[in-house]
């Protein structure tokens, strides 16, 4: 122990001789500000699209905030990521809807298909933010069974909607027939 | 060596009948969204736990294909035959008798019925009500 005390005071002494207080602090305000500076420079934005996201997916495929999130492949609506919640849960004060659009969506991460159940949030007015329209596999009102112009809240207590959560059931055995 | 052979051989069987059973996933992809994953429904969705009401009853067997659900489902014949017979067994306890076969099942979904409730009522033998759930 006595070893590691008379180290340490050694180094601090040292630097204390060596480096005064106001070049340590220069040097260290330079080094914050230059680390803030990084993420504007285009290296690092084209960086972004290699980042790995959720689900093991890069770049806007993998950010559930973005309609290109790869589960939002059929989204018709806001997206709860964006109004206090996020794509698997409701934002505070609302309510999931236990009735549903179901459809299925392909992971571009490992290639296979996933049933994604398009939730709704029902109960407060609607978000406004995040407003995607993808509807990839979505039919008309008159094949009711895969439209997700229905008011999907109709299962819920109250029937305003709020926004939708994407959630993955389970993998499909093969992609739905409208695809 | 053998043993690992055995052992190859039944879980290739197992793979191949699994790859077979779509019911499970067409009852996921084409029914739980409305009727939900454990068949209760909603207010104005019918549980499919109802069914067991009808089991037995003469016209049940004909009446659970030409629903709005089944009736209307992007199915082929032979895909919607294998789910009623799954989803029947599920929810009632016992396998329909005889199965559906797809013929069955083509010539029963082009005949929709107009009011479903109504059906429902007249094999249950009860007096007509105007609730949607059972």
């Amino acid at each position: 122990m006595s070893r590691l005390d008379r180290w340490f005071e050694g180094m601090t002494r040292q630097s204390a001789r060596r480096v005064s207080r106001r070049h340590w602090l220069s040097r260290f305000g330079g080094v914050l500000l230059g680390g803030v500076a990084l993420p504007l420079l285009p290296v690092a934005r084209a960086a972004d699209k290699h980042t790995v996201g959720e689900d093991g997916v890069k770049g806007a495929a993998g950010d559930p905030t973005r309609c290109e999130y790869w589960r939002h492949c059929a989204i018709d609506g806001f997206l709860c990521s964006c109004c206090g919640g996020s794509h698997t849960a409701c934002p505070p004060g609302t309510e999931m809807s236990p009735v549903t659009w179901i459809g299925t969506c392909r992971n571009p991460a490992d290639g296979k298909d996933y049933i994604i159940s398009y939730n709704d949030c029902c109960g407060k007015t609607f978000c406004g933010r995040c407003i995607c329209n993808r509807n990839e596999g979505e039919r008309p009102l008159y094949h009711w069974y895969r439209s997700n112009d229905i008011n999907w809240c109709g299962g819920a207590k109250a029937q305003t909607y709020s926004c939708s959560t994407a959630l993955v059931v389970k993998v499909a055995k093969e992609a739905q027939p409208e695809k | 060596m053998k043993l690992l052979f055995v052992t190859l051989g039944f879980l290739l069987v197992g793979q191949s009948v699994r790859a077979e059973s779509y019911e499970e996933h067409d009852y996921i992809l084409n029914c739980s969204g409305c009727h939900r994953m454990d068949g209760s429904g909603s207010r104005a969705v019918p549980s499919l736990h109802a069914m067991r009401d009808l089991v037995g009853k003469p016209g049940a067997r004909e009446y659970w294909v030409r629903v709005p659900g089944p009736a209307q489902a992007p199915l082929s014949d032979a895909r919607l035959a294998a789910l009623m017979n799954w989803l029947v067994a599920r929810f009632t306890g016992q396998r329909p008798e005889p199965a559906y076969t797809p013929e069955d099942v083509k010539q029963l979904r082009s005949k929709p019925l107009r009011d479903p409730i109504r059906k429902r009522n007249e094999i249950r033998g009860t007096p007509p009500s105007n609730t949607g759930t059972p």
